[in-house]
């Protein structure tokens, strides 16, 4: 680097200075001085050239930047006297920063950021609130439910009839305009011949004009999509087209089958449209009214007209002038026009309420804002850790640079010279620092976001930007002034000439000055305290989910869905399907059972009903299944009581039941055999039909270790269109997997093997998160006790080295090593526990975050505590036994005659 | 510097000032302007040479002065100073501003 007109402005000034000095030298000589004598006089007139030039230079216009010019090249050659540390030091910054960031910039993309259209602050979400499913004025639901707490908070729901929905449209057309969604449901693609399958969401022909969103290609849905004369089209997502369709431009026009029936594509969404949340994994859009005929034809009610079936979800743009408030009461009203009768029970009825919607809907942003503010934490207090060790590491530094510093002090330096020096050299390790945190960042945003993924579905993917950029620039400036400003200020105000003079032997106010060097140590154990505990915590709580028993053999079992209703299987033709591909694949080599269900087990989701005995009204939420016969047997074990379901009860469709042991003992043990069972549900006006319990099945985990509901098992019916395959193999499933696959295409080639995994792929896909958590915090935890023996080293080996002197005389006066080794980790073990007992408060009060992420929700128990304290303590002695150990072997001798 | 009890230390601030005024006549070298200093305050006022420059590049830096290599007289060539315009006018406020300073602390001595 060089700046302009510098070295000739320096000649410059070289002469200028020459020429006086020569001009008042020649004046003495006229004086009769020699010509040395002259010289030397006219110096003296003169005052420092030396100085005078410095001041000079400074009144040049770049001289600040020729300063720091300076600075930087002096302080890149101070890190390279000591790379390993630089190296360290840079490391644990890009570390620290690039986890931050990664955090943070997750952190934006599911809580705060807004929707990527324009004006995102006009959209509200329509809801409605009440104590529970409104069982007197709908029948069926298909949307999310967040239930209410015991406190009186109610249970809200986003969805409504269709019926409802065109009526709110027509209603409050003047102040908003509404559009629906229904949820993404996987469907079986045909696209030129290429069988696959994709995530399909319906929505109203209004959808994309409702949120502004444009096309990058073609045209999106259009309210005349809507329309039944209307050509069937679809429109998808950029990420979609790209990814499956080659980003071929030539897709618009063409056809695409779904579920066996043609679409058109009509267009592929601009790229920035993520969908309706961040993570959206809908794929495909098309209109509500195009599919629910199809969905009809399969059975289903017919949503379109059915005001007792609300399964459609709606968001509205409010028009400028509008405010959720006005907007509410119409709602209201109009809502309750489209019940198909009075509620029962007015206070039980369900109230319309808007909620904000700019930031899409809320489900991923309320199931990970605790998740990801206690990992914020967490990684917050390890950068903070990170600066605390280096802010040390500089102190030290500074005090071995005493001598300098001290030089430059008496020829001149101005203090705030020096503190820029030593600020500039921090600066440059934090900003190498944030330089290489980048990729960090990157990596733990991508990490994060597949754990946030809905169960592994389709990863959030968290590109580098300008957020990303900038938060990791904002934390680069904060870990400066964190670690940099206050060594700095240390440094540069050792102002006294007495460090010339000292050597290794002198005590004086250096060891006070260590005392910030301990503070700092101890703060960093305190903080290490929080880490260690949270990481042996939610370890422990991985461990004790994996460790429960499931009540089945985990091993051995692989499973996948095969979709027989969307490959043109009828419903009469489906049962006499399973029943030989049960057959087929049972007796494939390898396999020693099968067994087929209509929900996939452990998948955390699933059927859910409230059921009830016929002579009880009390309630109990059960997870319900229909199965094949060889289903319980391999899954539950053998039955408790009664008898299992059979294929004759499958073929009759007889009105059976098999419940768990659990929920038996519940109802009052074995005499609840014979007695009927019963959920809501089935068509509208109908009496709930009536199930006979027949057997009692083990308590086994139905759909995750983490819960055990009751379970109910029905006989697989002819309305599974699709259902889950589970085979116990003889040995490593991978192995079997290859026959099992030419079984299935021996049966139809057509028909796919979806979601292929084994049981303990599908158990740990339910365990996603607790592994984030141990993952994630163990490995905080490591480099934070790390960071922490590091450090504690450091100061205890500094300060053993400053007392040499006086240890060496306490072993000439007859000290025994033993008292020396004793003495110094005495020293070390004592601020390790003054640390251990400052951070224990701080573990309580972080201990109520924690507990809500728990299976078993209690944080704090004595076995993880004392493994905390026990690992806490060990690493503390390690740090310290090697100085202390030095300390010991010294011979008073060496020491005597080093001063 | 030999130290003389007659002689003055300057008061922060009017070195630049007193620059000004040495160049309101003619173009001077930084030695020719400490000269003029020594011979018009009869050897009162006392400046370090050096200093000089400081001041003299930081009036340089401000546009009051300019300055070109010149040769000087039959000697080496030197860097030569001259008032800018701006300097002139500066000069002239700066100096009026004095005035009154000077004669309003006069004013209260000698009552």
């Amino acid at each position: 680097m060089s700046f302009p007109g510098k070295r000739n402005a320096n000649d410059d000034l070289q002469r200028e200075v020459e020429h006086h000095l020569h001009q008042l030298a020649a004046g003495y000589e006229r004086q009769g001085y020699s010509k040395a004598e002259s010289l030397l006089l006219a110096k003296r007139e003169f005052g420092g050239t030396e100085q005078f030039k410095e001041q000079t230079r400074d009144e040049w216009r770049f001289a600040w930047l020729t300063g720091l010019k300076q600075d930087i090249v002096f302080g890149l050659r101070m890190m390279r006297k000591t790379p390993m540390i630089t190296v360290a030091a840079i490391l644990s910054l890009a570390l620290g920063i690039g986890a931050n960031t990664g955090i943070a910039a997750l952190m934006d993309m599911i809580l705060w950021r807004s929707l990527p259209v324009p004006n995102a602050k006009q959209l509200a979400l329509v809801h409605w609130e009440g104590r529970g499913f409104p069982r007197d004025l709908a029948d069926a639901g298909a949307g999310s439910m967040r239930p209410g707490d015991s406190e009186g908070a109610p249970a809200v729901a986003d969805f409504f009839s269709y019926p409802a929905y065109e009526a709110f449209q027509k209603a409050v057309a003047d102040h908003a305009s509404i559009a629906a969604y229904r949820n993404g449901n996987q469907v079986s693609l045909s696209y030129q011949g290429q069988p696959s399958v994709a995530i399909l969401r319906p929505v109203s022909g209004n959808f994309f004009a409702t949120l502004q969103v444009r096309p990058q290609l073609g045209r999106l849905l259009l309210e005349s999509d809507d329309q039944p004369a209307a050509e069937p089209s679809v429109v998808l997502t950029s990420r979609f087209w790209s990814k499956a369709l080659g980003a071929d431009p030539g897709v618009l026009g063409r056809t695409i089958t779904i579920d066996q029936t043609p679409f058109t594509i009509a267009g592929v969404l601009e790229p920035s449209f993520y969908g309706l949340y961040p993570g959206d994994h809908a794929e495909i859009y098309v209109t509500v009214r195009r599919l629910a005929p199809l969905e009809q034809q399969r059975g289903e009610r017919d949503l379109l007209k059915d005001n007792r079936f609300w399964g459609t979800q709606l968001i509205a743009r409010l028009s400028p002038r509008t405010t959720l408030t006005q907007l509410r009461p119409m709602m209201e009203t109009t809502f309750r026009s489209t019940w198909s009768r009075q509620p029962a029970d007015e206070s039980r009825a369900p109230r319309l309420r808007l909620d904000d919607g700019a930031r899409g809907l809320g489900s991923l942003r309320r199931e990970f804002r605790n998740p990801l503010y206690v990992l914020g934490g967490l990684v917050g207090l390890l950068l903070v850790i990170a600066c605390v060790n280096i802010a040390n590491l500089l102190l030290v530094r500074a005090v071995a640079r005493r001598k300098e510093v001290a030089m430059r002090l008496s020829l001149g330096c101005s203090r705030a010279r020096l503190m820029r020096q030593f600020l500039t050299e921090s600066a440059l390790m934090a900003v190498l620092g944030g330089a290489v945190s980048i990729l960090f960042a990157y990596a733990t945003a991508n990490l994060l976001g597949q754990y946030v993924a809905d169960y592994g579905t389709i990863a959030l993917e968290v590109g580098i930007d300008y957020r990303i950029l900038s938060i990791a620039g904002a934390l680069t400036v904060a870990t400066l002034v964190l670690f940099g400003i206050f060594p700095a200020w240390q440094a540069s105000s050792s102002s006294n000439a007495a460090f010339l003079k000292e050597g290794a032997g002198s005590i004086g106010n250096v060891r006070r000055r260590w005392n910030t060097g301990r503070a700092l140590v101890v703060a960093q154990v305190a903080m290490s305290v929080i880490l260690v505990t949270a990481g042996v915590i939610f370890s422990r709580n991985l461990l004790s989910i994996q460790a429960s028993d499931p009540g089945f053999e985990r091993r051995n079992m692989v499973l996948f869905d095969v979709r027989p209703g969307t490959s043109g299987y009828s419903q009469d033709r489906l049962v006499e399907f399973y029943r030989n591909l049960e057959e087929r694949i049972a007796s494939t080599p390898g396999v020693t059972a099968a067994a087929i269900a209509g929900m996939r087990p452990m998948n955390v989701g699933g059927w859910w009903e409230q059921v009830q005995v016929s002579g009880s009204t009390e309630r109990f939420q059960a997870s319900l299944n229909g199965v094949t016969p060889s289903y319980l047997p391999l899954y539950a074990g053998p039955m408790v009581a009664g008898r299992n379901v059979s294929w004759n009860d499958i073929n009759s469709e007889a009105k059976v039941a098999v419940i768990s042991e659990d929920l038996a003992r519940r109802l009052g043990g074995a005499g609840v055999l014979g007695q009927r069972l019963s959920y809501a549900g089935g068509p509208p006006g109908s009496k709930p039909p009536q199930y006979e319990i027949v057997g009692i099945a083990p308590a086994v985990a139905a759909t995750s270790l983490k819960q055990r509901p009751y379970a109910v098992w029905f006989p697989l019916g002819k309305g599974f269109s699709q259902a889950t395959i589970l085979a116990r193999t003889a040995q490593s499933p991978n192995a079997v997997l290859p026959s099992i696959r030419q079984t299935v295409a021996g049966i139809d080639r057509n028909l796919p093997l979806v979601d292929v995994v084994t049981m303990e792929e599908q158990i740990a896909k339910t365990l996603q998160r607790e592994r984030m958590f141990a993952t994630l915090s163990g490995g905080f935890a490591a480099l934070a006790l790390t960071l922490s023996v590091v450090g504690l080293y450091g100061v205890i080996a500094y300060s053993t080295s400053r007392r040499k002197n006086e240890i060496g005389v306490r072993l000439a006066l007859g000290a025994m090593p033993g008292q020396v080794l004793r003495m110094v980790l005495r020293e070390g073990l004592t601020l390790a526990t003054l640390g251990i007992v400052l951070g224990a408060p701080l573990v309580l009060f972080g201990a109520k975050y924690v507990e809500k992420e728990l299976w078993q929700a209690k944080a704090l128990e004595p076995a993880p505590i004392l493994l905390t304290l026990g690992i806490l303590l060990a690493s503390a002695f390690l740090a310290v036994m090697l100085p202390a150990l030095r300390a010991a072997g010294l011979k008073p001798a060496d020491t005597l005659r080093q001063e | 510097m030999q130290g003389s009890s007659k002689k003055t230390d300057l008061l922060q601030g009017t070195l630049d000032l007193l620059i000004l005024k040495c160049l309101a006549n003619e173009p001077l070298h930084g030695y020719g302007i400490a000269q003029r200093l020594l011979v018009t305050s009869r050897e009162i006022l006392q400046v370090q040479q050096g200093s000089l420059y400081p001041a003299l590049h930081r009036l340089e830096r401000k546009g009051l002065l300019k300055a070109e290599w010149k040769e000087s007289g039959n000697g080496p060539m030197a860097k030569v100073y001259s008032l800018t315009a701006a300097g002139r006018k500066h000069l002239q406020q700066e100096m009026d501003e004095w005035r009154r300073y000077a004669g309003a602390v006069a004013m209260v001595l000698e009552s």
